[in-house]
């Protein structure tokens, strides 16, 4: 057990059913295929990838919301507690999630300071005035004034609210947070704002973050590591800058050339083919009929996550190829 | 542990809008107010017990009837007081129907409550416990078990606290469910929340509103159920007097002493329409969605 | 489809299963009815027989499974008055019943739903307010109350009709008008309502925008769509034909279904109760059998969602 790994997920993979019509057959949907990941503490590991590619699935089962058809998620050593039990409710106090739409996470019918307060009760800690005292501090701490605290979630800005949500999941200083496109639902205006938050919150209290989004500018922004993933498996994983500078799969590349570049006049990768549907995984390597150096034996097999160098790992047969874009 | 920091602000609504009040609506809740008030005084204003006999004044017409002033609503055959007689039955239907009333929401939400928290199995069962209900006119349901279990108040509003159950269950199923997928549910479930706390202090008070509104509906059916019953015989026993078994001993001397029957009949009618009002109004301003 | 039938079929039966089941536990638990048809100071020896004729001294689960066994046969017990076969004592009222109901229905559709779509049309008209006055009242007035008003005025003060009893097509007057105007009030607020719904709908002021005559647009989007909600308040009175006169065949001495089940609620007549709770459920189960299939015929949307999800 070494003691920096905070949380180490092995090879989770989620499915659901879904059925077509009315006489349709029940469809399996692998939204997560074989999934390992290891966040440590203090560090911020970012997940990049498109809508559906399973980032947020996977982001729920690291947290214990969701339990894994198959793999194990440990945290902190020890396996995750079934949902709903004594063992996993008390572990919430350590694990934090944060929401995309800060005004649907939050209770509109409760003010902000109670919201707050609400984990301090739940994990019964602290008395009712600390706990007041506790609310004020967390307030100030993600930068709202005390007296937004009376105010209900529809009074707040935007902004102001993913503040709350931030706050909220101080409360029980927990070791581990998971934000799931926390930025994507704000004004651009505010989004860097609440980006630098979140750093500073990080730096301050200390707690490995799972950072995802499907942005990889705003991962690279607040993550030591990066890793992306497409149809439910992980496809590249590295330093980000090592990621944008030289990414080694092909769709880590169109992703890379997809961020516009002041003074650099565009080589942009357009990928070929459907987006991907989980419904239908294409066999062998998932990305391969996209694919812009896809050969037979990508059609056949899965290529499996490798250690390249450097602490990079990759998933492609054609890693070792030369860089696309330079060829292009 | 619901008793905490800051219980009253759970429930504190945003404030909304005022709006001029429809004349009818007013009236309506004029009505409600005079008709809590008599329930609520009925030994102080009534000018005589509901069961004092006056055997000199045996079915003594109204004052508007050329009767005296004695007894302003007339008596009966027995030479009771219809108007005293009248304040204890609108007492008696009231506290039937609001005691029905509220424990038909707090049982159907319950099981809405329940089916959408477990799913699977108890949704299934809660769902054709729904289905069984829609399949039997309550009144025959409950004419079933009145008679066989016998007569007692505490059965009696119990027996119609069932009746719409059913429409709680699945307003309750169907907000929780989409409150628990994503939002706010979801987010304090994940604060490591008890189940009983996510119910309680969040999603209830969310739901509130709906749930009030559909109260109000129902309650006038509840008013008509429980004099219906009672009028048939077998709802509110005497010497107790509720406003349909007023009904049901006044059609007996519907030819000699109309009036009798007619003070009831009269309380039925405005006050199920002044609830019907209001709660319609309600509805409309609240939360169109329920139709 | 087939399956969605079905599933319809499966859920229909079980509800009956519950009414059986909810008809013997509430029927035999409720008290002992030995004790309740002798008198308290019978002999034991004559309590005990009537026991045994009775097969009340069998254990519940075998009583239950007897009595299940012989439902399933058509044998639907014996009337603890008079010994005659439950079944006969109530399908010989059943047409009584039907001679008020059938005509109330036929006013109820009749009028309700015109009036409703007329309102709709006109909404916010003097007739739209007039059928929606009526329509609250109607609600709003019970039965018995209706019945027991228009025998004052009719019998009593006018003397033009019977207020009770059953002889000539006159006396069914007042008990088919008291039965007619509640439901026709409440399938016009209905009817209006629906109306209104599928009115506001885009594609109703797509096709008038169109130009297609308003006459045409209402014939042949706004009633159909119209017709699904309705379709499920008129199984209801359908489904009801049985059951829906309890309180005005009592108001008018009426001697049908529902007077009997009065009665034989009084006299904890457990074989007759039995009897109606279930051919009232099976009335009301097939009609929303029926409106379901219906609404499938109707919109093929709702078929898919409901055989796909059941939610």
């Amino acid at each position: 057990m070494r003691d920096a790994s905070l949380l180490e997920a092995k090879g989770l993979v989620r499915r659901y059913t879904m059925r077509r019509g009315l006489l349709g057959r029940s469809v399996d949907v692998t939204a997560v295929a074989g999934v390992s990941l290891r966040l440590e503490r203090g560090r911020t590991l970012g997940l990049v990838g498109e809508s559906g590619c399973g980032k947020s699935t996977t982001g729920r089962m690291v947290l214990g919301m969701e339990v894994p058809d198959a793999g194990s998620v440990a945290f902190e050593g020890r396996p995750m507690p079934t949902p709903g039990t004594q063992a996993w409710r008390a572990l919430r106090a350590r694990m934090q999630m944060v929401f995309q739409d800060p005004l649907g996470a939050l209770d509109r019918r409760m003010t902000i300071a109670a919201q707050v307060a609400e984990p301090l009760e739940i994990h019964r800690i602290g008395d009712t005035a600390e706990r007041a005292f506790r609310v004020e501090a967390l307030l100030r701490n993600v930068g709202l004034r005390p007296d937004q605290g009376a105010r209900y979630p529809h009074e707040l800005s935007g902004g102001q609210r993913q503040r709350a949500v931030l706050a909220r999941a101080l409360a029980t200083s927990p070791a581990m947070m998971v934000c799931d496109e926390p930025i994507s639902a704000l004004d651009v205006s505010i989004q860097a704002q609440v980006m630098n938050l979140l750093v500073e919150l990080q730096a301050e209290h200390g707690m490995g973050l799972l950072f995802i989004s499907h942005d990889l500018r705003a991962v690279r922004q607040v993550s030591e590591r990066v890793a992306v993933m497409y149809l439910g498996t992980i496809v590249e994983e590295g330093p980000p800058d090592a990621l944008l500078q030289d990414a080694r799969h092909p769709y880590t590349q169109a992703l890379v050339s997809a961020i516009p570049h002041p003074g650099r006049s565009s080589n942009r990768i357009v990928l070929q083919g459907d987006p991907p549907n989980p419904a239908s995984r294409p066999s062998g390597c998932a990305f391969h009929p996209r694919c812009p150096i896809a050969t037979a034996r990508c059609a056949r097999e899965a290529p499996a996550l490798r250690d390249t160098h450097e602490g990079r790992r990759v998933a492609c047969h054609h890693a070792d190829a030369p860089v696309l874009a330079e060829v292009a | 542990m619901s008793d905490s920091v800051l219980p009253a602000a759970a429930v504190a609504a945003p404030p909304k809008p005022r709006t001029r009040l429809p004349p009818a609506v007013a009236l309506g809740i004029a009505w409600i107010g005079l008709m809590l008030a008599v329930a609520l005084l009925a030994e102080v204003i009534s000018p005589y017990a509901y069961t004092a006999l006056d055997l000199r004044n045996r079915l003594s017409p109204p004052v508007f009837m050329d009767g005296n002033w004695a007894h302003v609503l007339g008596t009966d055959e027995l030479g009771r007081d219809v108007l005293s007689r009248l304040f204890f039955s609108i007492r008696m239907s009231l506290l039937i129907a609001f005691g029905a009333t509220i424990i038909g929401a707090a049982f159907g939400t319950t099981m809405g409550f329940l089916a959408a928290h477990f799913r699977g199995v108890v949704e299934q069962a809660v769902l054709t416990l729904v289905d069984f209900s829609a399949s039997l006119p309550f009144l025959i349901l409950a004419l079933a078990v009145l008679a066989f279990f016998g007569n007692s108040l505490m059965l009696f509003i119990v027996l119609l606290g069932f009746h719409a159950w059913e429409r709680y269950a699945r307003i309750a199923r169907g907000l929780a469910i989409s409150a628990g997928a994503q939002g706010y549910a979801a987010a304090v479930r994940q604060l490591g929340a008890t189940p009983l706390r996510v119910y309680w202090r969040h999603i209830l008070p969310n739901i509130a509103s709906t749930l009030i509104i559909s109260m109000t509906l129902a309650f006038p059916e509840v008013i008509l159920l429980e004099s219906g019953l009672s009028f048939l015989g077998l709802g509110v026993q005497p010497p107790a007097t509720s406003l349909g078994n007023m009904l049901g001993y006044g059609r007996e001397y519907l030819t000699r002493a109309p009036w009798i029957l007619l003070a009831p009949a009269f309380t039925i009618i405005l006050t199920t329409l002044a609830i019907s009002l209001v709660g319609d109004w309600l509805r409309d301003r609240v939360d169109p969605t329920l139709r | 489809m087939l399956r969605f039938i079905a599933t319809r079929f499966a859920r229909a039966l079980v509800t009956i299963v519950m009414v059986v089941t909810f008809a013997f536990v509430v029927l035999r638990l409720s008290g002992d009815p030995a004790l309740l048809i002798m008198s308290v100071d019978a002999p034991p020896e004559a309590i005990a027989a009537f026991r045994q004729a009775w097969g009340l001294d069998e254990p519940l689960w075998q009583q239950y499974l007897k009595y299940f066994g012989a439902i399933v046969q058509g044998d639907l017990g014996r009337s603890m008055r008079d010994g005659r076969d439950a079944i006969v004592l109530v399908t010989e009222r059943i047409p009584a019943t039907l001679a008020l109901t059938l005509p109330a229905l036929a006013i109820k559709l009749g009028i309700g739903i015109p009036a409703g779509v007329y309102a709709a049309l006109h909404r916010n008209s003097l007739t739209d307010r007039l059928v929606m006055t009526t329509a609250v009242l109607g609600f709003t007035v019970p039965s018995f109350v209706l019945g027991l008003l228009l025998v004052l005025v009719f019998a009593v003060q006018l003397g033009w009709l019977p207020s009770g009893g059953q002889g000539t097509w006159r006396h069914a007057i007042l008990p088919v008008i008291t039965l007619g105007v509640g439901g026709a009030a409440v399938l016009a607020r209905f009817t209006r309502s629906a109306m209104l719904e599928v009115l506001g709908q885009p594609y109703i002021r797509t096709a008038s925008a169109k130009g297609v005559p308003w006459r045409l647009v209402v014939r042949g989007h706004a009633l159909p769509n119209a017709a699904i909600p309705t379709v499920t308040i008129v199984g209801f009175m359908v489904g009801s034909l049985i059951a829906g006169a309890v309180v005005v065949e009592s108001v008018f001495s009426w001697p049908g279904v529902g007077r009997l089940l009065v009665v034989a609620v009084a006299n904890r007549d457990l074989a007759v109760v039995q009897c109606i709770l279930l051919l009232v459920a099976a009335t009301m189960v097939t009609s929303n059998l029926v409106v379901d299939l219906l609404y499938g015929a109707l919109d093929p949307r709702l078929r898919q969602m409901r055989a796909g999800g059941a939610h």
